[in-house]
């Protein structure tokens, strides 16, 4: 009872002062109290409005992640930013498995499968919508990929997340590619690497579980 | 890319195209605020209300779809919510997934309506929770969180030891939790 009062007690001290609580498991007795803690808190007068200088330092942090390639490299957090929306990221976040066909070593011309863990067959476009050598983006907020029509009734699903740091790549219909806005690399509609300008290779876009059924192309995603 | 509208079934995925992402700043302004209330709401203190903020957006950010509409960008943004809250209690708390679905389910529905206050229910919720506690639990949460006085200043005006202003802070919480669940929250 005493280490609980304490750790409760701590707890209030930290959200009155306005501070970060301190972290560890709470004992699951004292879990509504700690809510009932931060529902005082959040409901003082003063509470709860952004402090402008945070909402200007939070613009400026975006604007460097939609800006160019120039600013990019500049700060760590940049890159982990981008390696946090990156494949193992975004996998990892959307249930599903890299698996990875080799194991060891840098990157492979062996595509790696985006095997689903509890996932689901959706469908995303109507098989005959989709003209042979066309390619279209899809998205399910967690997973992000493009359905390529590779002629002979074969469709194919890729992740449409850059191998090299978790950028969304763009769709360039004309030239039937996968264009990464970050850095300049491109991607051929096998997820192929078509080009890059980093010192070691990059891997090609991993694929997604794809089938045609009822005349709709389906992936498996969660 | 020409592709038709597919016949409708249930959770078709979201065919975007590839096109250059919204406007970032225009969500950001319109989003701001809700989105920090709504994480403050949640943890009840400026460090990690900014840290959970900055994550919703700079992780929503790359996964915009162009022409998707406001409310469909305030939604996505509440989803992405969602993750880093359960993420960020999972981490620090021990609280299971569950719970959390069910508390940021209601966060969403506080959070809302965007034009709107979404702390004036919460405040009304703990202003009935108060009024229905024993007089010292009430006083000791007036005095600490209205008042914003310290625990040795309300023990003081309450004329008890600090040792016992604690116990009775703890249990006021505790019922003021069992109140809150007893009213529907």
């Amino acid at each position: 009872m005493s280490r609980r009062l304490r750790r409760v007690t701590r707890y209030v001290d930290a959200l009155l002062r306005d501070r970060r609580p301190p972290r560890g498991a709470q004992d699951p007795d004292d879990l509504q109290a700690l809510a009932a803690a931060v529902d005082l808190s959040s409901t003082r007068p003063q509470a709860g409005m952004p402090d402008p200088r945070f909402v200007e330092r939070l613009e400026a942090r975006l604007r460097e992640h939609a800006g160019g390639d120039v600013r990019m490299e500049r700060r760590v957090t940049r890159r982990g930013l981008l390696q946090a929306g990156g494949l193992a990221a975004a996998a990892a976040a959307a249930g599903v498995v890299v698996d990875r066909a080799v194991e060891h070593g840098g990157p492979s011309s062996t595509p790696d499968t985006l095997a689903v863990n509890g996932g689901d067959w959706h469908p995303v476009v109507a098989a005959d919508a989709l003209p042979a050598g066309g390619m279209v983006r899809f998205s399910t907020g967690k997973v992000e990929g493009v359905v390529v029509n590779r002629g002979g009734g074969e469709f194919l699903a890729l992740s449409a997340v850059c191998t090299h740091l978790g950028c969304i790549l763009q769709l360039n219909a004309a030239e039937s590619r996968l264009d990464c806005p970050c850095h300049r690399a491109a991607f051929g509609p096998g997820g192929d690497v078509l080009y890059h300008e980093q010192p070691t290779a990059l891997r090609p876009l991993p694929r997604i579980p794809a089938r045609v059924r009822d005349g709709q192309v389906e992936v498996n995603v969660v | 890319m020409d592709v038709t509208e597919p016949s409708p079934r249930p959770l078709r995925l979201g065919v975007v195209d590839g096109m250059a992402p919204p406007d970032w700043e225009a969500v950001y302004r319109d989003n701001i605020a809700s989105i920090y209330r709504l994480m403050y709401s949640k943890v009840g203190n400026q460090p990690d209300a900014e840290d959970l903020t900055s994550q919703v957006f700079l992780g929503a950010l790359p996964h915009l779809r162009p022409g998707a509409s406001g409310g469909e960008v305030h939604r996505y943004l509440l989803a992405t919510a969602r993750t880093v809250l359960a993420n960020h209690w999972r981490r620090h708390l021990g609280v299971q997934l569950t719970t959390l679905d069910e508390e940021v389910a209601a966060a969403d529905a506080d959070a809302e309506p965007t034009g709107e206050e979404p702390a004036s229910r919460r405040v009304q919720r703990v202003r009935r929770v108060l009024g229905a506690l024993p007089a010292n639990y009430r006083t000791i949460l007036e005095l600490r969180f209205l008042s914003g006085c310290s625990l040795r200043e309300s023990a003081a005006r309450m004329g008890i030891s600090v040792g016992n202003a604690k116990v009775v802070q703890y249990r006021a919480l505790r019922r003021a939790a069992e109140l809150g669940q007893e009213t529907g929250s």
